[in-house]
């Protein structure tokens, strides 16, 4: 094995240049200019790009309008109330609307990358380069995530006008279009990994399709039907309330408070827990509340800061407040949200701290990555095992 | 049953003089599930000189060249690209190879410099080299009028030879050219001849698969034929040319020629072509010229004397493949 570039043959006239990390960036950087250019001489981007800008379009005129009617409408029953504006619905219906076109379009560009490749005899060449299969998947997932990310930036005139109806912080925004950024990339790397597992480009669209539905709808019904079968103790006491005589009692006049049991251990307004902690059954959500964490929606709304004065509010204000409620509520599990739970009372709306979303797409990375592996493996030459009916050239 | 019958597998391999230059194949198989693709094949290509790999259809060139540019793992036997194992170092082997698949696979959309200098990259090339490199080959393989169109919109020969541009972009020490003519127009083989011999002239080995035999005649030093997975001979374009074949005569009377071969005590039978000639097995070129003397001594009118075949095609047709 000491043959190496020196052999004893003549040198080629043009030397092969350097390796090393700079090198490995630089094999990366062309396969992503090579793709980027193809994509940006295909009419099919621009066409969807089009299609994308007049429904979001759509989506936020209609949004604007009906919120133009309900305010009317309010205002004839004399309803106002705090209502600050449009912006925060528009804003959250948008983002949601980005957020699924997103997860619609990424796996368009991105799994056939490989296999579309294969089809047209353009992968082999790029594999007797001296490409690593690495650079090649690394160089086709940054294509595809750049190209999803024009979409993005496609609807970014539509956010700029949910800003500008007002309600909504610049922090939120910004948080808001990284994470949308971040969930379209772990497609487009599923649509990557798939692209180099699969043989038929419709075959691999299809199951990236199918896997971000698994993530979409999926996790739902994961996380309903395994709270049902998740069912597990929780050690809690009994709740009261602090209530007064309607009427003269014994020796109580109607108004006095009514006596509080003995043994109370914990005590909030006109509510108190008592008595001894006995072993109860409950649904443990805390269990499963992980699939319900890796829902796309979930970690994009979960990792958006919460409105204005959050401490102050006892309702959640908005869908992406409400759904990170919820999924931090079910992540609590009984302990904290069970009445009474080791003695102490359960705690409101938007008391629950602890993200969900860092779990959750810490578990989409997972996926994701465990399926790039894969592909890495099938991009490898020289092959070794090949999957049934493929050519490599 | 031909002389040509594959040897049985379990044969020892002919033991190789460990050549460091130019590229062989010692036993290499590779199967794909049931099919058998490439059974035991052993290969040749010394450097200087360009090596014709010729075989009927399925008779596992494709795999055989998938496997010695390092894309497709043997299941036994060794490669040595230069002294390198494809297999243990592919990085390393692949800066010394160049491959032109049968699949032309061009990028539509890009244009052939782009092409030609993305490649560039890829190998590795000086950044400051690459746009030159490119001029150059551009220039080599014909194409520098086109050079800024859409691959889409070349023709099917003029992509064969952009491929083959893309193939010497890191100036390679191996060639390995899957049916690099097919497509081409007339002048383009012959300047595909002319690439090619001067190619080997620097010393690089060519492996060349090609169905067009006369073509590999002209081009070839050496061939190596190959059927059913196996390589069934390896053979010099000299030896092709020095063995038996077959003659193809015609005279402006059929009939005395017919009555002086027979005098001659030579069998023949009637031409396939569309002249009214016959084909007469002649067993060196010596024999030929001494035939000719006899039959025009008979006082026959020859107007047409030539092999029949190329010498590359005679082999072929003498092994008796089997199309599959």
């Amino acid at each position: 094995m000491t043959m190496t570039q020196e052999g004893s043959t003549p040198q080629p006239a043009l030397e092969p240049g350097t390796g090393g990390f700079g090198g490995y960036v630089d094999g990366v950087l062309g396969v992503v200019g090579m793709e980027m250019r193809q994509r940006l001489r295909s009419r099919g981007w621009y066409i969807l790009l089009g299609l994308w800008f007049v429904i979001i379009g759509i989506v936020t005129g209609l949004t604007w309008w009906s919120w133009l009617v309900q305010e009317r409408n309010n205002q004839m029953w004399d309803m106002a109330g705090d209502r600050s504006g449009p912006g925060p619905l528009i804003f959250e219906l948008v983002l949601a609307f980005v957020l699924l076109f997103g997860l619609l379009v990424a796996p368009a560009l991105s799994a056939n990358a490989v296999n579309g490749d294969r089809a047209a005899g353009t992968l082999a060449i790029l594999q007797v380069t001296l490409l690593r299969p690495g650079q090649i998947l690394w160089g086709k997932f940054l294509a595809s995530w750049i190209a999803g990310l024009g979409f993005l930036v496609a609807s970014v005139p539509f956010l700029l006008f949910a800003i500008v109806q007002g309600g909504l912080g610049f922090t939120q925004i910004l948080v808001a279009l990284v994470m949308l950024g971040i969930e379209i990339g772990v497609v487009c790397a599923l649509g990557v990994g798939i692209s180099a597992l699969a043989n038929r480009p419709l075959f691999s669209i299809v199951v990236t399709y199918l896997v971000v539905a698994v993530f979409v709808f999926g996790t739902l019904i994961a996380f309903g039907l395994g709270s049902m079968v998740s069912e597990g103790p929780v050690r809690a006491n009994q709740m009261g309330f602090q209530d007064v005589y309607y009427e003269n009692y014994s020796d109580a006049k109607a108004g006095d408070p009514m006596p509080i049991p003995p043994g109370v251990t914990d005590q909030e307004g006109d509510r108190y827990c008592y008595g001894p902690l006995q072993e109860q059954t409950t649904v443990r959500t805390d269990r499963v509340a992980w699939m319900l964490a890796m829902n796309p929606f979930v970690v994009v709304a979960d990792s958006i800061p919460y409105g204005r004065a959050s401490a102050d509010r006892q309702r959640p204000e908005g869908i992406f407040e409400i759904i990170s409620q919820g999924a931090r509520y079910a992540q609590a599990g009984p302990d904290a949200t069970y009445p009474c739970a080791n003695g102490k009372l359960d705690t409101g709306y938007l008391d629950q701290q602890t993200p969900l979303w860092p779990l959750g797409l810490g578990l989409q990375l997972l996926v994701a990555a465990g399926i790039v592996a894969l592909g890495w493996r099938a991009v490898r030459t020289p092959a070794g095992k090949l999957p049934r009916g493929t050519r490599v050239a | 049953m031909t002389e040509f019958q594959p040897p049985p597998p379990d044969a020892a391999p002919t033991p190789q003089l460990a050549p460091a230059l130019g590229l062989s194949a010692t036993g290499l198989s590779r199967s794909f599930g049931e099919v058998h693709a490439v059974v035991g094949m052993d290969l040749h290509v010394p450097a200087g000189q360009v090596t014709a790999l010729i075989g009927p259809n399925g008779a596992g060139k494709t795999t055989l060249l998938l496997m010695l540019a390092s894309l497709l793992a043997p299941d036994t036997g060794t490669i040595s690209v230069m002294g390198i194992d494809p297999v243990k170092d592919p990085v390393a082997a692949r800066a010394r190879i160049g491959w032109m698949p049968d699949t032309l696979g061009v990028w539509e959309t890009l244009t052939a410099r782009e092409i030609l200098a993305t490649m560039a990259r890829f190998y590795h090339l000086p950044k400051g080299q690459i746009p030159g490199r490119v001029a150059e080959l551009l220039e080599l393989v014909n194409l520098t009028a086109l050079a800024d169109r859409k691959a889409r919109v070349l023709s099917r020969g003029q992509q064969q030879r952009l491929s083959l541009a893309r193939a010497l972009v890191h100036d390679p020490d191996v060639l390995l050219l899957d049916e690099p003519a097919s497509g081409l127009d007339p002048g383009s083989r012959v300047a595909l001849r002319s690439i090619l011999r001067t190619l080997a002239g620097q010393g690089k080995a060519v492996l060349v698969s090609s169905h067009v035999l006369a073509e590999l005649d002209e081009i070839a030093d050496g061939a190596v034929f190959v059927n059913q997975g196996r390589s069934v001979l390896a053979q010099s374009v000299a030896q092709a040319a020095g063995q038996g074949r077959s003659y193809s005569i015609a005279a402006l009377d059929p009939d005395s020629l017919a009555a002086a071969l027979a005098s001659l005590g030579l069998a023949f039978e009637q031409g396939t072509g569309r002249r009214d000639s016959v084909r007469v097995a002649v067993g060196s070129e010596e024999h030929a010229a001494k035939l000719l003397r006899d039959l025009v001594a008979a006082g026959v009118d020859v107007c047409s004397f030539a092999p029949a075949a190329g010498a590359l095609e005679e082999t072929y047709m003498s092994m008796k493949v089997e199309q599959q």
